[in-house]
């Protein structure tokens, strides 16, 4: 972890507390720890403790009559010590060959009270309108927590258990979302600190708790307030990283294809919330639908379907299987999709993005084309030849730019302005000169941007369909084709601009597609297109 | 193909991550873990033969769905579920047959006939209840219900 400053170096505090091994506790804290929290059980259990004031007051009391309250360390001791009370109280319970409901009862009766008491002091830590201790206080507890949770995690290792760290977190969270003036006024911060701990806690960082944050970040109340409740979109971003930490812990199983069934019960659970995602939140997904296709695997095609198929709400898109459908004439495809990551930042070396900005300009020297491959070119390893967030950067770097460069000349992209240009060459270089896996990354990176009507869609569109007619060789053809048929088997849902793409190529004479050797190499792929063509081209005999 | 880019062997970082994966797999969160206790009725997820219903009937958890419901399931969901949206669907259902709930017995009371006095304080008649420890309905005369017991806020 990074240097922690701002609100999360509480959290970093917690954590280092927490996990250093040295704990060198005050001779008698831990029985004083114990005997408070247990005595805390029993009067939240009782008929009268659970909602009143008065039983949290007299217990503050007998805190401060213990020493508890006088020194932040003490405080954080408490915390740390009784965090760890509860889970040993949960393991023994989960080590019993009793009924599931019985133990669960159990683990629950403890942790529920602990949340309580968590929730009490946070709420009425400092003044009522003292906002900052009680934020202090929250991030300090998430810390510990957290804390408690990775050192678990390493010394349990495959014992580790997952449910009191997910019960207190989700738990302390409905309570803090509960509709009361005190807890409404720090809501953001609550959910700042929450996303942190989160984003701390990454299945990358603690894999063997990977299901419950996967629960925790898509419980219907986290979402509704990260996504929803939350004014301005300001829980957009962090939940984006959240989602952006899910997909680069999957990449490295994903890709091989072989799921084992740890990974494709997370796998499931993933496009679940995307699904949810893209029925509730479409406009989320259409603004960092780039961050997470640069972390998303090439071969996982629906999961970045679902993504690329996401649009805003009040749009209606043309069927694409309208005849004679013009998609030069709609009036969307003249604005710009809004991307929330600063993908001109992610072209790297400041030199390459130099040279690329001169030669835009210039469009010279033609040594810059031909050490393209080169910069774009990270090992010789089959599989892992290139750099594919800067692939993606360069492409949507330069389709951006010679979008401008044909508006600044008054005219509109089409199939014949955006030819015959340095962001063309580019292009066309990177068809030519790529081998046959840079190529597929560069095809793929266009075609991430096949999505609703917008003008980087009608651009990138217009440019996967000219390199296609320019190419000078069969295998680029059928590696286009491929990159747009692979994307179209699959089940639902399939993006706007990839159908409408794809319809224009097979159905446009200019095209021959159908004189192409790929289209007839086997029975089964042959069967493939006419089903394709038939679904595409049902109104064409009308 | 499915992994077009050929496979790529885990590195050793990746295999760990996958051990511990595999060993949270066997003990996956219960649905329960992330609710409030449910005291009366905790869940315990069961395989049902899939002929069985599974899932609750679409709009069931609307008030003209719970207002179609007998008065003694109404009952039952406002003692058994507490703390949950049922409980306020019940709540809201026997209000509007006319139920009224007592604070102090903590029982739902309704009319028999028109109350005997009515002033400001209480009125007083013959009234049914709903008796929970017997769990059943009964009937009381010359019952004195004071308003000060009387549950009265708007649900909405």
């Amino acid at each position: 972890e990074r240097a922690a400053a701002g609100p999360t170096v509480h959290i970093h505090n917690g954590i280092l507390q927490a996990r250093s091994l040295n704990y060198d506790d005050p001779p008698g804290l831990m029985e004083k720890t114990d005997f408070l929290l247990k005595d805390w059980i029993n009067i939240y259990h009782s008929a009268s403790g659970r909602d009143s004031t008065k039983a949290f007051s007299m217990f503050v009391h007998q805190m401060n009559v213990h020493g508890i309250l006088k020194t932040d360390d003490l405080i954080t001791r408490f915390f740390r010590l009784s965090t760890q009370l509860c889970v040993e109280v949960v393991c023994r319970n989960l080590a019993e060959t009793v009924t599931p409901t019985v133990i669960r009862a159990k683990c629950y009766y403890t942790l529920d009270a602990f949340v309580r008491l968590i929730a009490l002091l946070v709420k009425h830590s400092g003044d009522s309108n003292n906002t900052t201790t009680k934020i202090h206080l929250l991030n300090k507890v998430l810390g510990i927590v957290a804390g408690c949770l990775l050192q678990d995690h390493e010394t349990r290792m495959t014992e580790f258990q997952q449910l009191p760290y997910h019960r207190i977190f989700i738990m302390l969270f409905l309570e803090l979302c509960a509709p009361e003036p005190v807890l409404e006024a720090i809501n953001f911060q609550v959910l700042t600190a929450y996303c942190h701990t989160y984003h701390i806690l990454r299945p990358s960082k603690a894999a063997g708790f990977c299901y419950a944050w996967l629960e925790l970040i898509s419980h219907r109340v986290f979402i509704g307030r990260m996504l929803a409740v939350t004014p301005q979109q300001k829980g957009w971003a962090m939940y984006a990283q959240l989602l952006i930490d899910l997909f680069k812990y999957l990449a490295p199983f994903l890709r091989n294809a072989e799921l084992a069934k740890p990974v494709t019960m997370l796998y499931k659970g993933t496009l679940r919330v995307l699904l949810v995602l893209l029925h509730d939140f479409p406009e989320f997904l259409c603004d960092y639908h780039y961050g997470f296709c640069d972390v998303i695997p090439p071969n996982c095609i629906q999961m970045r379907n679902l993504i690329l198929s996401a649009f805003p709400r009040n749009m209606r898109l043309p069927d694409p299987f309208t005849p004679n459908l013009k998609v030069d004439m709609l009036q969307e495809i003249s604005y710009a999709p809004r991307v929330l990551t600063n993908f001109a930042a992610l072209i790297t070396p400041s030199q390459f993005k130099k040279d690329l900005d001169s030669y835009l300009k210039a469009r010279a020297p033609v040594t810059f084309l031909s050490e393209l491959r080169s910069n774009l070119q990270v090992s010789n390893e089959p599989g892992m030849r290139y750099n594919i967030p800067l692939m993606n950067a360069l492409v949507m770097y330069v389709g951006t730019q010679a979008i401008a460069y044909i508006r600044s000349k008054g005219l509109t992209p089409n199939m014949s302005t955006i030819a015959h240009s340095a962001h063309m060459d580019i292009f066309q270089n990177l068809t030519v000169d790529l081998d046959t896996e840079g190529r597929y990354l560069f095809l793929n990176a266009v075609a991430n941007q096949l999505r609703y009507p917008n003008s980087h869609t009608h651009y990138f569109s217009c440019t996967l369909l000219y390199l296609f007619a320019e190419a000078n060789t069969e295998a680029i053809q059928e590696q286009i084709t491929r990159v747009l048929l692979e994307r179209l088997i699959v089940n639902r849902p399939h993006p706007w601009g990839l159908l409408i793409t794809f319809i224009e190529l097979i159905k446009n004479p200019t095209y021959k597609f159908w004189n192409h050797e790929f289209v007839h190499c086997a029975p089964e792929i042959e069967k493939l297109f006419e089903s394709v063509a038939r679904s595409c081209m049902v109104q064409k005999t009308g | 193909g499915v992994a077009p880019l050929g496979a790529v062997p885990l590195q050793k970082e990746h295999q760990q991550q996958f051990q511990m994966m595999e060993s949270a797999y066997y003990h996956m969160p219960h649905p329960s873990d992330s609710e409030r206790t449910r005291t009366y009725l905790p869940r315990n997820p069961i395989h049902t033969p899939p002929y069985y219903i599974q899932q609750p009937l679409p709009h069931s958890d609307t008030l003209e769905f719970y207002q179609r419901l007998a008065t003694e399931t109404l009952f039952f969901v406002f003692y058994y579920m507490e703390g949950t949206k049922a409980q306020y669907l019940a709540a809201k259902a026997l209000k509007k047959q006319s139920w009224r709930f007592h604070t102090k017995y903590m029982m739902w009371f309704q009319r028999h006939e028109e109350p005997k006095i009515i002033n400001e304080e209480y009125e007083q008649g013959t009234y049914i209840y709903f008796d929970y420890e017997k769990w059943g309905q009964r009937k009381k005369e010359g019952f004195t219900f004071e308003y000060k017991y009387l549950e009265d806020r708007d649900l909405n």
